[in-house]
């Protein structure tokens, strides 16, 4: 059954990034699949306004006062009349929620929840719990999180760290992880046409690359942006050494941020320039030129929930190097990477081990384009929401949903599919904490003292229903059955 | 309240499209107090007229000038007396203040009329009704040559998202809206859209 879903964030286009492609990537794909998506987002410099992009997806930019890196103040109640507009005029009935960090998101989760709707939480990133910043967030994160219907995370040491943060119950907590468009990376050596041609002929037909001599130079590929928990310390300190150690190697480092100093600095101390070339920051397009100049990508990040970029670079061909932490371990085969512990020592042998692997011809590179494109899909990932959006809309039963786990001492509990009852979701805020749960619970009859307010006020049968795009046949069933079955 | 809208139709190059918030006066009830409210609006106008003749007695309306009228006998009968003594106990700058009010509401027009008119070969033209009967309604034409397109969008006003029609015309950043004191609801829009368009581009009728 189609459904009318509303992507909530403030993050989207025209900013790029990964939250922003990922949530374009879902919608145009749920679209494919027959369903009704809107994004509403707040005003971007230039882009105000209903506007409207591909294959009829829809997107408000509600303009709104944007405090810091484009997220909008959290006034908790200001975005309701507005919201609950857009949610009539366009008969909303799942409101999908991204990014911890938008306060876009969070609101709009509770007006939902307060309006009768079914609603979804998908989370990006990792957080901390020791810092003040991080405690604050996660009560907030709590209470966005108190009342949600699922929530969905990108990697399965997210899921483990969103369920600690918003004390959730695991089993509401869906891991999928996000997808590459692997057309759009692909490597140099079946460029343009011979991929079209190379999807139909066997794999073996191809020629095989030529094999990297001894002597050959091999070009390390680092395409981050350049900030603390992206790893630049670590770069830093490892680049010089990694140099010393393996002759014929080179770097390209694309990216820009506030330790862009830092890395100039050390190029000019050890006189580098000639072996490490900066490009400053490319353009998401531009990604997979600089990838295929390659042989080995480097990610040395501190943090990193899922880490697409490390799928696009696996896509286009390169061998991947890379920091165990966070996601990352979950991301690729063991065949396609090397593992380095966060710490500079780790980095530099880790990163040997690859070159002197690449040297003996020991990967092999040109096969991991069609690996990554079998493992990795949007509509694999809309399939697996949508089985989302089954479950909590009652479409597919709770037991199926679930899981069902007869004689293990505890049973598929109706709180699971929560109850839109004031009182209910009074009960499930006021766990919240000691002062935190009555506030929460404060925050909450306010709104719904405000819809009330609102369904006086301007009655919903003055607000005009808008005309939704033609919609497209829905997918067939065989494919929702066998793709959404890993979700759990 | 919303708007009503009205077609005339008098030849298939021309329309005109009229949204209007009057009330629709169509029971005997309504007729009566229509016709009662233009009464009050004419003897209102009249009693702020005889204050303001009556307090300038002494500057215009006396002996000599305006002299149709015998000035004398009239401030000197039971009515003028009357009449004068109770617009000197007042304060002046009230009575200036009271009569700019009511004259206010003599001439507000209570309602908004917005239209468009269409005519092929031509142009379009929109209006937009004042809000008081003493000033014309503000109209803006456009000729065919530089109208690129007639569309309906929808936009943020306030706490709501709503529906616009609106014609873009060539070598102006922003577009014209129609109607854009009512904004009418989307049904109307439609209407006036697929109208507009077949009287502009459609070449058969």
């Amino acid at each position: 059954m189609p459904y009318n879903i509303a992507m909530v964030s403030d993050f989207f286009f025209p900013q790029s990034g990964g939250i922003e492609s990922h949530i374009y990537q879902l919608s145009s794909k749920l679209i494919d699949r027959g369903h009704k998506v809107i994004i509403i987002t707040h005003a971007y410099k230039g882009r105000t306004g209903v506007r409207y992009l591909t294959n009829g997806l829809k997107i408000y930019h509600v303009p709104f006062f944007v405090i810091y890196r484009e997220t909008t103040f959290p006034t908790v109640f200001s975005f309701f009349p507005i919201f609950r507009n857009i949610v009539i005029r366009e008969q909303i009935e799942i409101v999908h929620g991204h990014a911890s960090l938008s306060s876009f998101c969070g609101e709009a989760i509770l007006h939902a929840r307060t309006m009768g709707l079914r609603t979804v939480f998908t989370d990006h990133s990792l957080f901390g719990f020791a810092d003040a910043a991080s405690i604050l967030t996660n009560k907030l994160l709590k209470f966005t999180l108190s009342d949600v219907d699922h929530a969905i995370c990108v990697s399965h040491t997210c899921k483990e760290n969103t369920v600690l943060r918003a004390s959730l119950d695991p089993l509401m907590v869906s891991v999928i992880p996000n997808a590459v468009v692997a057309e759009n990376f692909r490597p140099l050596s079946n460029d343009s046409r011979a991929a079209d041609q190379g999807a139909m002929s066997p794999v073996d037909q191809r020629p095989q690359p030529a094999p990297i001599g001894p002597d050959d130079t091999i070009t390390i590929v680092v395409i981050s942006r350049l900030f603390y928990n992206k790893g630049t310390d670590l770069l830093i300190a490892a680049i010089p050494r990694i140099l010393a150690l393996n002759p014929n190697t080179r770097f390209i480092i694309a990216g820009s941020g506030p330790k862009a100093i830092d890395l100039e600095q050390m190029l000019e101390r050890n006189v580098l320039q000639d072996k490490v070339e900066m490009l400053g920051s490319v353009r998401h397009e531009e990604v997979r030129d600089v990838m295929v100049r390659g042989h080995i990508y480097l990610h040395p990040s501190l943090t990193e929930a899922f880490g697409t970029v490390i799928v696009e670079a696996a896509s286009c061909g390169l061998y991947v190097v890379c920091t165990r932490v966070g996601g990352i371990p979950e991301v690729l085969p063991q065949h396609m990477t090397t593992f380095a512990k966060p710490e500079e020592d780790d980095l530099v042998v880790a990163t040997s081990k690859a070159i002197a692997a690449l040297r003996s011809n020991k990967v092999r590179t040109d096969r991991f384009h069609d690996q990554v494109k079998m493992m990795y899909s949007w509509r694999d990932v809309a399939e697996r929401t949508e089985r989302v959006y089954k479950g909590i809309t009652g479409d597919i039963s709770p037991e199926e949903f679930y899981g069902s786990y007869p004689g293990q001492g505890w049973e598929v509990s109706g709180d699971r599919v929560r109850s839109f009852a004031l009182i209910d979701r009074l009960k499930r805020y006021y766990g919240c904490g000691v002062w935190a749960g009555k506030l929460f619970c404060f925050c909450v009859v306010i709104d719904f003292l405000i819809y009330v307010f609102l369904e006086m006020w301007f009655p919903r049968a003055n607000i005009d229903i808008a005309r939704s795009w033609p919609r497209k046949p829905p997918a067939d069933k065989s494919h929702s059955s066998n793709g959404g079955r890993r979700d759990q | 309240m919303p708007g009503r809208l009205t077609v005339h139709r008098p030849t298939p190059t021309t329309a005109s499209f009229t949204v209007s918030n009057a009330p629709r006066r169509s029971n005997p009830t309504a007729k009566v107090l229509f016709a009662f409210g233009i009464l009050l609006r004419v003897l209102s106008f009249i009693c702020v007229i005889a204050v303001a003749i009556t307090r300038a007695r002494h500057h215009f309306f006396e002996e000599g000038s305006f002299s149709t009228i015998a000035w004398e006998d009239v401030w000197s009968s039971a009515a003028g007396r009357y009449a004068c003594q109770l617009v000197d106990s007042y304060n002046p700058s009230v009575l200036a203040i009271a009569g700019t009010l009511i004259l206010y509401g003599v001439f507000r027009r209570g309602h908004t009329e917005e239209s468009l008119l269409v005519i092929r070969g031509f142009g379009i033209q929109t209006s937009t009704s004042s809000s008081t009967y003493l000033s014309t309604a503000a109209t803006r034409f456009i000729p065919t040559t530089q109208i690129q397109d007639i569309v309906i969008h929808e936009a943020f006003k306030g706490f709501e998202v709503r529906f616009y029609l609106a014609v873009i015309v060539e070598g102006e950043p922003g577009v014209l809206v129609v109607f854009p004191q009512l904004l009418p609801g989307r049904e109307v829009l439609e209407e006036v859209w697929r109208g507009s368009r077949r009287c502009l581009y459609d070449t058969k009728s």
